[in-house]
């Protein structure tokens, strides 16, 4: 084996066997996960080309925010647990509290802030913008040329009612809902 | 309250599972199968057959995770790395370990207190013989299967826990991981899982376009 190459892995291998924090594990597939999903995703030649960048887009996302808050929440129930403990079980507490911290953050944080998080973001920066364009490239105002069809609905108060056509029925989106899983 | 806490913080079990990535992953793996379905059945936006498919997807990728890391991290990379370890060390630095499982089992009997690792040296392993000095034939000893060396260090306190051999067996792991869960699980599960859904009437099966074809010339 070349001598650079086994220097490094001995190394590492040297810190890993002192020191392997439980974070390490989960923010490596993280990171890999982050890239590989949304690669594998955009290279499935059977889904459609929208879909496929919202998967992608969203998986990328999920992992983006996986990585800090298993840092995060690891390192906060590591100093925790030091704090509670008496100095002689900091070692074995502090690691045992990280990886408490690494469950927690995999069983209900992730989760949860992905599902608070990403349909903000994803209305931000994906549908928003695919609407818009789409405004523009056919040049039509909808809303200003639809016709105003009046009917009466309710006999009691005789109000009025403007039903005008939805955005959506022009929309060429796919109505399937959000995709999850990656494939 | 705190001492509760403190009790489970330093408890054996907890640290096995926190010393071994194996058990560390598998574990956290379990839990996203849990959790992630569970925030997307409970999410009120989404309508109920939406739902229904994206849990049952992100549960069943979930599961072929699982699957494909028992099926292809212990076995390849951890005994891999078993082997690379004693490339890249000199003996003194890793022991003499015959295999895997038996330095599983030397850690494990360092993790343990001094007196029950001397009880458990002098343990008989049960239908496992060998020959005492006159030709008998008698049970073989726990300690009859390490070396000396071995031996001494389990007799001490603190023994060497031969870290650049763990350290090595976890960068195994790590690597195992990576590979396993997030570039050989999609693949896996990208031809499991739409069967799978199809089976379980959650996902239509696809229209047969050479019907269609058919149907057309007809016309």
């Amino acid at each position: 084996m070349k001598t650079a190459i086994a220097d490094k892995l001995r190394n590492t291998a040297h810190a890993l066997g002192i020191n392997n924090k439980p974070t390490y594990v989960v923010m490596a597939i993280a990171a890999v996960k982050g890239i590989c999903r949304p690669t594998f995703t955009m290279m499935d030649k059977k889904e459609d080309p929208k879909t496929k960048k919202y998967t992608a887009i969203r998986e990328g996302l999920t992992e983006l925010i996986a990585i800090p808050v298993y840092w995060g929440l690891g390192e906060l129930s590591a100093k925790v647990a030091k704090k509670v403990l008496p100095p002689e079980l900091h070692k074995k507490g502090a690691k045992n509290a990280m990886f408490i911290g690494v469950c927690v953050a995999a069983l209900l944080v992730i989760p949860g802030l992905c599902s608070a998080a990403i349909k903000p973001i994803m209305g931000k920066f994906y549908h928003d913008k695919d609407s818009k364009n789409k405004t523009v490239q056919s040049g039509l105002d909808i809303e200003s040329e639809a016709p105003k069809l009046e009917i009466k609905d309710n006999i009691y108060n005789n109000s009025t009612i403007i039903k005008r056509p939805s955005i959506q029925n022009f929309t060429s989106r796919a109505e399937y809902g959000m995709k999850v899983g990656g494939v | 309250m705190i001492n509760g806490i403190g009790r489970v913080l330093t408890s054996n079990s907890l640290n096995n599972i926190t010393s071994n990535t194996n058990s560390q992953v598998m574990l956290e793996t379990t839990l996203k199968s849990i959790g992630r379905p569970g925030f997307i059945l409970i999410d009120n936006e989404i309508n109920e057959d939406t739902k229904k498919y994206a849990a049952a997807k992100e549960f069943l990728y979930q599961a072929t995770c699982l699957l494909v890391y028992a099926a292809l991290v212990v076995p390849v990379f951890k005994k891999g790395a078993f082997k690379m370890a004693q490339k890249l060390f000199d003996k003194e630095q890793i022991g003499n370990f015959s295999s895997l499982k038996q330095y599983n089992h030397y850690l494990k009997l360092c993790d343990s207190s001094l007196n029950n690792r001397k009880m458990t040296l002098n343990k008989e392993i049960k239908g496992v013989y060998k020959l005492d000095n006159d030709g008998n034939k008698i049970n073989k000893l726990v300690k009859d299967d390490y070396d000396e060396i071995a031996v001494k260090e389990l007799l001490k306190e603190n023994p060497n826990t031969f870290t650049d051999l763990k350290g090595t067996i976890e960068l195994g792991n790590i690597v195992g991981s990576v590979f396993g869960l997030a570039i050989f699980a999609p693949q896996v599960s990208h031809a499991f899982i739409h069967p799978a859904l199809k089976f379980l009437g959650l996902e239509k099966p696809e229209p047969k376009t050479e019907n269609t074809k058919q149907l057309d010339k007809n016309a």
